[in-house]
């Protein structure tokens, strides 16, 4: 059949005629024997955008065209099977189109010989692959456009299945959390810290849910120098043929420095809003202080020009001396007060808290015997507490002395104390059986300035203020537990950690 | 004209306690004031005026920075007391915190807020106002 019909076309020149003129981009013969002579079709010129009346007729025009370096290739080739009747003449060759851009020509073609085997004629047949060879350019440049990206040295890219196992990491992902194992296949969710895997698991859900939207997270990662770093995800499902969610993308970057920030900024504004607060309360206390002195000096002056007698004028004359004796007491307090507020930063340095308590209660001891309390100290001898000095020494005192001071004087006193360590504080606690404080109506004003809860002359109202002040300065905080009737307890966090 | 027999100063200063007393007696014309060191004194002695029967203050000068009952916690337990006749309460304090200005506002037996020092004019002003107020 099929030589039959080669046969028929063999014999048809119409046939011949369609396939040296229209079955190909491009055809040319060339013959090998005597002079370099060549025939070429107009299709192909036609392919280089050549048209009817403008095709060139030189013998050397195809060659002309032709990349250099292709003619070359195309020369060695011939030769080749000019040589060897097997090797098949098939190959890619760039010519010049008229607009100066490259046509891709696939030439095959095949060395005619005569009965003796000595080449004849070349035949060459040509197909214009250009559009594949331009698809194939894109696809390449894609590639290495994202290439470029995933290689990205600031950007984490990831996917993982929808099991959470990754299936793709770039390397910087890699890199930054010091991977040196092939992690693909492995659980995305244990490397992160187990606080926010409830995060991750809710945003991973959400992209179950809307996989075209993407879901925002930050998330926290220990990186290969062992420290902790927060990453913002975008995550977002990719979506498979039948419209399932079948992989999640993940693209992360390195928010640690700006969270650390932010943490800094906030305690900073808390810092500050809290001394905000401590100031304005500091300013009307000095005011009010001032104040009331200040208004009795004035009415005493006026009173002791209009005294009616010496016995008033005598009496106003001593009102007036207290007056000022309290209005210099009242300085000496709101300069220790400063004192506190405006020195922050003092150096801390470890001291062994029994010694501490010791030499507080030899400086009380006078009072302590006098009065017959009782004290237990249950501390270890070697507990270390990391303090200001000055301070804890002021600290001491002050509870230890309101300890003695506020006994209730119908039971013998007793004073404990007992420190133990908790969570990176070590806590003492000051108990006592003395009088206590109704919680319910002081809490509030227990460490405030100038409030005092006892009927008591000697009572100045700044302890307590001092004692917390001191401890929040050294970053610690201060408790009280206390019944009317009972006692009251006192509990100094002592930061052991900053 | 209203009757001024008797004025509590309540006052933990001792000093200020004394020249309020002897300002109020000479300016305000009270036949008797009494002085107490803090609210919790001032109303243990109102309980036991009530009990048998005593003469209650015409006019009470509160203090507000005070130990064991300031005078907030008074004011709370002084509205709380069946009184045979209202009483003239005028605070009187060295605080000029705007906060207890405006909550002074909110009791409505506070006929007046009073800052220290007790002058001429903050005089004029208190007889004015007791004068003048309802209680």
């Amino acid at each position: 059949m099929e030589n039959e019909l080669s046969a028929g076309v063999t014999a048809d020149l119409d046939v011949l005629e369609f396939i040296q003129n229209q079955a190909f981009d491009g055809l040319y013969y060339h013959s090998l024997l005597g002079p370099a002579y060549e025939w070429v079709n107009a299709s192909f010129w036609q392919s280089l955008g050549y048209g009817p009346h403008a095709m060139p007729t030189a013998a050397a025009a195809r060659c002309a065209a032709m990349h250099p370096a292709d003619l070359a290739a195309a020369d060695l080739l011939l030769a080749e099977c000019v040589q060897n009747p097997q090797q098949p003449y098939d190959f890619v060759a760039r010519y010049t189109h008229l607009d100066g851009s490259l046509v891709w020509m696939r030439c095959r073609g095949v060395v005619r010989r005569d009965a003796e085997g000595t080449p004849l004629q070349l035949i060459v047949t040509m197909l214009n692959i250009t559009p594949e060879k331009q698809d194939q350019k894109y696809i390449q440049e894609l590639a290495d456009h994202y290439s470029l990206i995933l290689g990205s040295q600031s950007v984490y890219i990831v996917k993982t299945d929808n099991e959470g196992n990754y299936t793709y990491a770039n390397d910087f992902f890699y890199e930054r959390f010091g991977y040196e194992q092939d992690i693909i296949g492995t659980s995305s969710m244990l490397s992160i810290i187990e606080e926010d895997r409830s995060k991750c698991l809710d945003m991973v859900m959400r992209c179950f849910a809307q996989p075209e939207v993407s879901h925002q997270v930050i998330l926290r990662k220990i990186s290969s120098d062992n420290s902790i770093k927060a990453n913002h995800w975008e995550l977002k499902g990719i979506v498979g043929p039948q419209g399932e969610v079948v992989e999640i993308l993940c693209v992360g970057y390195d928010v640690t420095l700006l969270v650390e920030n932010l943490h800094k900024l906030q305690h900073l504004l808390d810092v500050t809003s809290q001394q905000n607060v401590r100031l304005q309360n500091f300013a009307y206390i000095i005011s009010h202080n001032i104040r009331s002195h200040s208004a009795n000096l004035t009415s005493l002056v006026e009173m002791l020009t209009e005294a009616e007698d010496d016995e008033q004028r005598t009496m106003f004359l001593q009102m007036l001396q207290t007056s000022t004796e309290k209005l210099a007491d009242t300085i000496v307090n709101l300069s220790d007060i400063v004192a506190v507020n405006s020195n922050v930063n003092k150096p801390k340095a470890p001291r062994v808290l029994r010694a501490e308590i010791d030499k507080t209660l030899e400086t009380l001891s006078v009072v302590i015997r006098q009065h017959a309390i009782k004290v237990e100290v249950q501390i270890p001898a070697d507990l270390v507490v990391t303090v200001v000095p000055a301070y804890l020494d002021s600290i001491l005192l002050n509870l230890l002395s309101n300890a003695v001071k506020y006994r209730a004087p119908q039971r013998p006193a007793l004073i404990q104390l007992s420190a133990h360590r908790e969570s990176g504080f070590v806590v003492l606690t000051v108990q006592d059986n003395g009088l206590g404080l109704d919680l319910i109506k002081n809490q509030a004003k227990l460490f405030g300035m100038y409030k005092t809860f006892h009927d008591n002359e000697d009572a100045r109202g700044v302890g307590l203020f001092i004692t917390k002040n001191h401890i929040e300065a050294m970053q610690g905080s201060i408790s009280v537990e206390s019944e009317v009737g009972v006692g009251s307890a006192f509990k100094v966090w002592f930061n052991e950690k900053s | 004209m209203k009757k001024a027999n008797l004025a509590y100063v309540v006052e933990d200063d001792p000093i200020t306690s004394t020249i309020t007393k002897l300002l109020i007696k000479k300016n305000l014309h009270f036949k008797e004031v009494q002085t107490y060191a803090n609210g919790q004194r001032a109303f243990d002695h109102l309980l036991s005026v009530l009990e048998y029967g005593c003469d209650v203050p015409d006019l009470i000068l509160l203090d507000l920075n005070m130990p064991l009952m300031d005078g907030w916690e008074f004011l709370d337990a002084f509205a709380r007391l069946p009184l045979a006749k209202s009483v003239c309460v005028f605070i009187l304090t060295s605080s000029i915190r705007p906060e207890d200005i405006d909550k002074a506002t909110f009791y409505q037996q506070v006929s007046g807020y009073f800052s220290k020092p007790l002058d001429k004019r903050n005089v004029a002003l208190m007889q004015q106002l007791f004068q003048e107020a309802t209680c």
